[in-house]
């Protein structure tokens, strides 16, 4: 097992290394660069202006010569500095972005996965009752309604029609001070991003759990529990339910890298700095060094994840043995 | 059960709730911006967005007002040949071969710490300006200059080695931006020194020391001490979120009657998405938007939605949406379709209703015919303002050898070489949502004279990247890219130098006529005139307006360059772009009057509430 986890990790140095070329490559292959950028704002900008600042940034050397210096660079812990915001790209990603990503994210898989378990379970429970019915509707309309489309009838509904009741958008109020106020300024900032990120998992999650719970309370050893004259309720929620759930960990454990990537969409509607509107405006703007340390991390993770997986796999099944 | 819970929900939202906003109660203003600058470091970018910004917290030599007069702002008086503080020197032809200009900086002048502005804060600025190392984003006036000097503590003399027409104009002096000519040396001074010092340690590490050290220097990021010239102080940038500013007790300007009755606070909030902001201007969050973030918006629907609440209102903006043609020789299709020919571009630019286009695409905007925009110094109201004619534009055509061969209601012709082409003509333009419905209406206008137009929407990115917007020659767009530019050589704080039309820089001696501002092979693919066009006559009436000083005279040159250029037409100019503010009702003097402000936050001093007894005097 511990010669296959040195061999493991080993094998994510070249993997990453592959990924960062790979990445590298097609954002170099994008037409234009950050002075383009630097031109459209300035009229006044000169060819000289221009020259000037392609030879400083070495956007006059091919691809792979910056590939190859930018790699030097990381090497000893440097991923260089953001055009966008003048600041060290990692610091931008980890101090400013990343953590709002988790907590959207976390709260919004939280929040999905704390109402869809119960709601799953009564709804198979009560099958073809009005309430299956109900929450089935409900469901459905969940996965049919594009987020973007929803957070701007939240706001629309909850800060424009119901004016004050919650803000529009954003991660706090400026100016709000005291502990208690941030609290509850920070509470409202999050509750419609939070709804509206959490309705399509929410939906389509519920409906996982409710065929997992049908599946499971007709198998056997339910039908003996019952028979051996135990409560509805421990049958239920002891036997039934902790098989039930299974497959549904295993789906949110698969979310969770895509976690960390961000919400594009929910994060621009509601105006949340996020990882997922930080690496499309990066790439957007030749953001050259957010986005890979962005892009570079996420493949860390993802490489991260499956490794973990494979490892649990090991651990819980005692068919699994690695080599 | 279900009712305790439904009350419970009622209570913990009331609760949530009560946090509102009461600016006008606390004298402060939360203004709302899409987009956010990306620092505070004074010789690097000049986008809009950071020069709003950097305009609440600075000022500088002077500031163009709201009916675009040019007013001293840190100096005591705007420098003229009358007040003996513009020395010209002539050659035998009247030509000015040698400009020097005395500036003087009140003694009133402090920097928001309290330190004195001084000319060693000037003299300091352009030595960084000048220094090669340093990343500077533009030298176009900065490299006219020879020298600064300092006289004393308050005055210095600018030296220039080529006349420069703007040298009075906001960052048109030492060329830092459009709100802050001058920036604080016991600020940046030992910044500076330490950069140079671990330049000099370390040359191959220049730029990750001018990256991290100057860029990422905290007065740029807004982790440090931040100083600035102007009426407001700046107190805490939450990156992505907002930058707050406080009232400076000691500022040089004031505003009618007692000071406090003004804003004594001022936050700018981003709000990446356009409709967002709109969401929260009307839930009353954001009690004014600034000059960007509504942009295209309709200003009528806009005062719909907000109601008795707020105000919209509508400035030029500076900037003139045009049709730029590809005029390469070298592009086969753009030679096929003969847009190297004048009467194939006054055809389509009769064909096109640009009237009806502005107001559906753009509403507020003015049908333009120039490439100055309307207002602006040697402005000329008498061009030829092209009429919808869809039958002189057929007439055109018919002259230029087009007509429908084949009965199917577009245009064919055959070329020298015996080909049979059909006039498919590529349009090609970014992905905002005006453009999108400008190429479905050009698209119909076009239709009715028999063109077909081929409409293609990209990412700005792509559309304004060199590897495409300069590579015409190679036909990489072979018919038109639609885009705005700022117009200007009169006044012209948006384009000075009148950058995409001119071919050979004739001001330059020896003359040397190498097509050096029209991209080609032989050039790198360097230089703005995108469409190619290459007009002797122009480029010496051009030289010779940015060297004329007489206001008079250059208007008059100003005007022949309109009526070549209206006569030509390299680029079909289709409307000057309107900018839209709102702002609630109760706000005074927050308004940017003429396209030659420019920068909306050019007053800061005078904005204020009149319910807390702030006057209006805009």
């Amino acid at each position: 097992m511990f010669a296959y986890l040195v061999r493991r990790i080993l094998q994510v140095i070249p993997t990453l290394f592959v990924i960062s070329l790979i990445l590298y490559g097609l954002l170099a292959l994008k037409p234009g660069d950050p002075i383009d950028e630097m031109r459209r704002g300035n009229p006044g900008f000169t060819q000289e202006d221009y020259d000037r600042l392609r030879a400083f940034y070495g956007l006059d050397k091919p691809w792979y010569v910056r590939y190859w210096r930018w790699l030097g660079r990381i090497v000893h812990g440097d991923f260089g500095t953001s055009r966008q915001f003048g600041r060290p790209a990692a610091q931008y990603i980890f101090r400013y972005r990343f953590p709002n990503t988790v907590l959207l994210s976390g709260l919004s898989l939280l929040v999905a996965f704390f109402i869809a378990v119960p709601t799953g379970v009564i709804s198979a429970l009560r099958q073809h009752s009005q309430l299956d019915y109900m929450i089935t509707v409900v469901n459905f309309i969940g996965v049919s309604i594009p987020i973007f489309w929803l957070g701007i009838m939240l706001i629309y509904i909850f800060a424009v029609e119901i004016r004050g009741f919650l803000p529009a958008g954003g991660l706090a109020t400026p100016g709000v001070t005291g502990t208690w106020a941030v609290v509850v300024d920070r509470i409202r900032h999050l509750i419609l991003p939070v709804v509206a990120l959490s309705s399509l998992q929410l939906a389509q999650w519920t409906r996982f759990m409710r065929s997992s719970m049908l599946e499971v309370i007709q198998l056997d050893y339910v039908v003996t529990a019952r028979a051996k004259g135990l409560s509805e309720r421990r049958v239920i929620y002891w036997h039934a339910l902790r098989n039930a759930i299974l497959p549904l960990i295993t789906l949110v454990g698969l979310n969770v890298p895509l976690l960390f990537s961000g919400a594009i969409l929910t994060e621009t509607v509601f105006n949340w700095p996020g990882m997922g509107r930080a690496i499309f405006d990066a790439i957007l703007v030749n953001d050259f060094n957010v986005a890979m340390v962005s892009l570079m991390f996420i493949s860390l993770l993802v490489l991260s994840f499956n490794l973990l997986a494979d490892i649990t796999y090991a651990l819980v099944d005692p068919r699994i043995r690695y080599g | 059960m279900i009712r305790k819970i439904v009350l419970l929900a009622l209570g913990i939202g009331l609760s949530l709730s009560v946090i509102g906003w009461a600016s006008p109660a606390l004298n402060s203003l939360v203004i709302g911006a899409t987009q956010e600058p990306s620092n505070l470091c004074p010789w690097e970018g000049a986008a809009d967005t950071k020069e709003n910004v950097m305009g609440i917290f600075n000022i500088g030599l002077t500031y163009f007002d709201s009916e675009g007069n040019l007013q001293p702002g840190l100096a005591t008086e705007i420098p003229t040949e009358a007040n003996g503080r513009l020395l010209l020197f002539r050659d035998s032809d009247g030509k000015v071969i040698r400009q020097e200009v005395l500036w003087t900086i009140r003694d009133d002048a402090y920097w928001s710490d309290g330190v004195p502005i001084t000319s060693d804060d000037a003299v300091f600025t352009y030595k960084v300006q000048n220094t090669p190392e340093m990343l500077v984003t533009t030298r176009a006036f900065s490299n006219l200059i020879e020298v600064v000097c300092k006289v004393d503590d308050k005055s210095f003399w600018i030296i220039y080695k080529t006349p420069n027409l703007f040298y009075a104009n906001i960052g048109g002096s030492i060329g830092l931006a459009r709100h802050y000519d001058i920036a604080p040396e016991h600020i940046w001074g030992p910044i500076y020194d330490q950069v140079m010092e671990g330049i000099r340690a370390n040359p191959e590490k220049t730029t990750e020391i001018i990256e991290g050290q100057f860029l990422g220097a905290p007065p740029s990021t807004g982790t440090g001490v931040v100083v600035g010239s102007g009426a407001f102080k700046f107190e805490e940038w939450q990156i992505n979120q907002f930058i707050r500013f406080s009232r400076r007790a000691d500022f040089f300007l004031d505003p009618p009657g007692p000071a406090e009755n003004y804003l004594q606070e001022i936050t700018v909030r981003y709000i990446i998405a356009q409709p967002t902001l709109l969401s929260a201007i009307i839930a009353g969050e954001i009690e004014a938007a600034d000059d960007i973030g509504l942009a295209g918006l309709d200003p009528a629907i806009l005062e719909a939605q907000l109601g008795a609440q707020g105000v919209v209102e509508s400035t030029p903006s500076g900037f003139i949406e045009k049709l730029n043609f590809n005029l390469f020789p070298q592009c086969e299709t753009a030679v096929d379709l003969l847009l190297g020919d004048k009467r194939t571009r006054q055809a389509i630019i009769q064909a096109i209703d640009r009237a009806d286009l502005a107001r559906t695409v753009y509403p507020g905007a003015q049908v333009s015919n120039s490439f100055l925009v309307a207002g602006d110094i040697g402005f000329d109201e008498t061009l030829n303002p092209w009429p919808y004619d869809p039958e002189a534009a057929k007439a055109l055509l018919a002259d230029l050898g087009w007509a429908d061969i084949d009965g199917d209601d577009w245009l064919e012709r055959t070329t020298d070489d015996g080909r049979e082409i059909q006039f498919d003509l590529h349009w090609v333009a970014t992905t905002a949502d005006f453009r999108i419905r400008s190429g479905e209406i050009l698209q119909e206008f076009l239709a009715d004279v028999g063109i077909k137009l081929e409409v293609e929407n990209l990412p700005g990115s792509v559309v304004f990247s060199s590897e495409y917007l300069n590579h015409g020659s190679e036909c990489t767009w072979p018919g038109i890219v639609e885009y705005a530019e700022g117009g200007g050589i009169g006044q012209a704080p948006a384009d000075p130098l009148s950058n995409e039309l001119w071919a050979n820089d004739l001001l330059e001696v020896p003359v040397d006529a190498t097509l050096e501002n029209t991209p080609l092979p032989e050039n790198g693919y360097g230089g703005t005139n995108i469409t190619g066009w290459v007009s002797e006559k122009f480029d010496r009436m051009r030289a010779a307006a940015l060297q004329e000083f007489d206001v008079a005279k250059r208007s008059a040159i100003v005007k022949q360059m309109q009526q070549l250029y209206n006569e030509e037409l390299p680029t079909v100019p289709l409307y000057d772009r309107v900018e839209t503010v709102t702002k609630m009702v109760g706000l005074v003097n927050y308004t940017k009057g003429t396209a030659a402000a420019r920068c909306q936050f050019w007053n800061a001093w005078e904005w204020g509430w009149e319910q807390n007894g702030a006057v209006a005097v805009r």
